[in-house]
């Protein structure tokens, strides 16, 4: 993963894991730690682990923002047997190198997203820009400027990024819209977010892809994967229809930005 | 798998009901991916309604919610049906819910009149046809899989019954050990643990186990919505995006109660004051707007005791029902066809 997601978050020893009970079939894994960004960078590389061993009884993990929530069948393990596990397993993973290292990440891969911007696909562009103390060009080239690091995917695979080069954080819309339109570039924070389907959202919309970034009739559905990277690059509106209803795939000429390069492991590039 | 002596057979729907889908228990190895796991709200009546068919409790079958759905088999077939109450006649003859049936050529079959709650399942002896998503039929509606069956859709069969020479119908062939759950109550007791912020929710305990709820109309698959009373902790930081479990109560800003069902998402800001015990699950896919229910708080132990008894159920069920079928010949899954 790219530092610039987790500028604190690299713990090099296990990190202290707190299981919470979820229910009689799941718990909650949390770093326990002040700092966001290593309870961001924990959950993040417990989920890869957690992928790669299956412990026994696992059903399914999910990923939040600065957790993880693991499913299991009670009928196999308990609470206790399965933290007990989970926990052997984190203090014997490599913590500096899991996620670049050759046991369970696969080679990451880098994205580059074409995006229009226009009144009717960035309602929020001008908002986010007076937030920000900016002009809403000098928003769009720090956002074009940014090398994004997909933490997680969240509610039907949209990609959530993390690494915008925003001076300040961006609020949430005060009213969620019930609708959003697929191919939206949302932020929020210092992360961005698109829109795969059409559904309610809170994040700012600041442009619109005419690429498709996830479709059921493809296998895998999307593309990306959590660890990859993206950049955005603004085009015209010209360029819509040329681009419209393409499946979005990997970059294979585009270098990524200089501070996420170096943060690569040699032979893990495209 | 495909069994070699495998035919096949279409289905013609005549009617569809309100809203009928493919289904399945569900997704698995999606959730880290953001896709959730969805199937059967009530997976109990589902896994049951496969296990009467002589399936595997994962085969696709069908979910049929509200309204009359009909259909004909071209061919032979064996079915059950399982689910809340509902009337289902077959060429006008009623007959029994909760019970293998084997079904004539041309017959018309009628699932009809539910009562008491949501869902009905359908589920056939052999394979249905029908697209999969991520591994499964489950729809997913909101990334465009809906499943969704219409009247005039002709659904295709592969299955290894070819017919079954006894009286049908009007008497029951087998004496199975069926769970059948009691959907009767007026008021529906469901089983809860503590969740993360019941400790820092004053009151909510008291609160949860002497009032009723009642299911509100804007419910669907993503969650329940209760109305009825409710309080708000104090103090709570912010609550970053989350993963939860099916089951989860969460009490939004107003004052209304959601209970999280299987196609929930990552959740962000909500306290979490109890979790329904996994073996309240079926129950709770299965309650319909205006549904009351109350609920009574289980320590995890008991929850997952009260979840051990009824796989054990499930498990004697499905050995009997291999023994009968293997004992009279009739095709099921777990069971090689015999030689020609």
């Amino acid at each position: 993963m790219s530092t610039n997601t987790a500028p604190t978050g690299h713990p090099k020893q296990p990190p202290e894991l707190e299981a919470e009970p979820f229910g009689d079939s799941a718990l909650m894994f949390r770093a326990r730690s002040d700092d966001a960004g290593v309870r961001r960078a924990v959950a993040g590389r417990l989920r890869d682990l957690l992928l790669g061993m299956r412990p026994y009884g696992m059903v399914d993990v999910v990923a939040g923002v600065e957790s993880l929530l693991l499913e299991f069948d009670c009928l196999a393990v308990s609470h206790g047997q399965l933290a007990q596990t989970v926990r052997l397993a984190a203090a014997g993973a490599d913590w500096d190198g899991l996620l670049s290292g050759a046991a369970a990440a696969p080679p990451r891969a880098h994205f580059v997203i074409p995006m229009v911007v226009s009144e009717e696909y960035s309602p929020d562009l001008p908002g986010v820009a007076e937030e920000l103390g900016m002009s809403p060009e000098a928003v769009l080239a720090a956002f074009a400027s940014s090398t994004l690091t997909i933490n997680l995917l969240a509610a039907a695979m949209a990609p959530m990024m993390g690494g915008v080069k925003f001076p300040g954080q961006v609020s949430r819309c005060r009213e969620p819209r019930t609708n959003v339109e697929p191919g939206s570039v949302m932020v929020a924070g210092t992360n961005a977010i698109i829109q795969p389907f059409p559904g309610p959202s809170g994040w700012k919309v600041i442009g619109r892809t005419p690429v498709t970034i996830c479709d059921i009739r493809e296998d895998p559905a999307t593309s990306y994967l959590p660890g990859d990277t993206v950049r955005f690059e603004v085009v015209p509106e010209s360029e819509w229809q040329g681009l419209e209803g393409t499946f979005l795939r990997a970059a294979t000429a585009d270098q990524p930005a200089a501070d996420s390069d170096a943060a690569r492991q040699p032979g893990s590039a495209l | 798998m495909t069994a070699i002596d495998e035919h096949p057979v279409s289905l013609t729907v005549h009617e569809a009901g309100w809203l009928s889908t493919f289904q399945d228990l569900g997704r698995e190895d999606s959730e880290a991916l953001g896709v959730p796991c969805g199937g059967a709200a009530d997976q109990l009546s589902a896994a049951t309604a496969n296990i009467l068919a002589g399936n595997g409790r994962k085969a696709a079958l069908l979910e049929i919610m509200g309204g009359r759905f009909s259909f004909t088999p071209e061919r032979d077939v064996l079915c059950a049906v399982t689910g809340v109450p509902a009337d289902i006649t077959v060429n006008g003859d009623p007959v029994p819910m909760w019970e293998p049936l084997c079904l004539p050529a041309g017959a018309r079959v009628v699932i009809a009149n539910a009562k008491g709650g949501m869902r009905n399942y359908l589920a056939f002896s052999g394979h249905l046809d029908t697209p999969r998503f991520m591994g499964s039929a489950a729809p997913e509606a909101r990334m465009g899989f809906p499943q969704q069956i219409t009247a005039g859709q002709r659904i295709l069969l592969r299955t290894r019954y070819r017919g079954f020479t006894h009286p049908y119908l009007d008497q029951p062939l087998f004496r199975l050990p069926v769970p059948v759950p009691d959907f009767n109550p007026a008021v529906w007791t469901i089983d809860v643990v503590d969740g993360p912020e019941t400790g820092r929710t004053p009151g909510i305990r008291k609160l949860l186990e002497s009032s009723h709820y009642t299911v509100g109309p804007r419910s669907n698959h993503v969650g329940l919505r209760l109305d009825g009373p409710v309080v708000h902790p104090e103090g709570l930081g912010e609550i970053v995006s989350h993963g939860v479990p099916i089951g989860a109560f969460e009490i939004p800003h107003g004052d209304e109660l959601i209970i999280l069902g299987r196609s929930r998402t990552l959740t962000a800001g909500y306290p979490i004051v109890a979790i329904a015990a996994k073996a309240s699950l079926p129950m709770l896919g299965q309650a319909s707007p205006g549904r009351k229910m109350t609920f009574r708080w289980v320590g995890n132990e008991q929850a997952v005791e009260a979840y051990r008894e009824q796989q054990r159920g499930l498990a004697l069920l499905e050995e009997r029902v291999r023994a009968v079928f293997g004992a009279v010949g009739l095709p099921h899954a777990a069971l090689p066809a015999p030689a020609a």
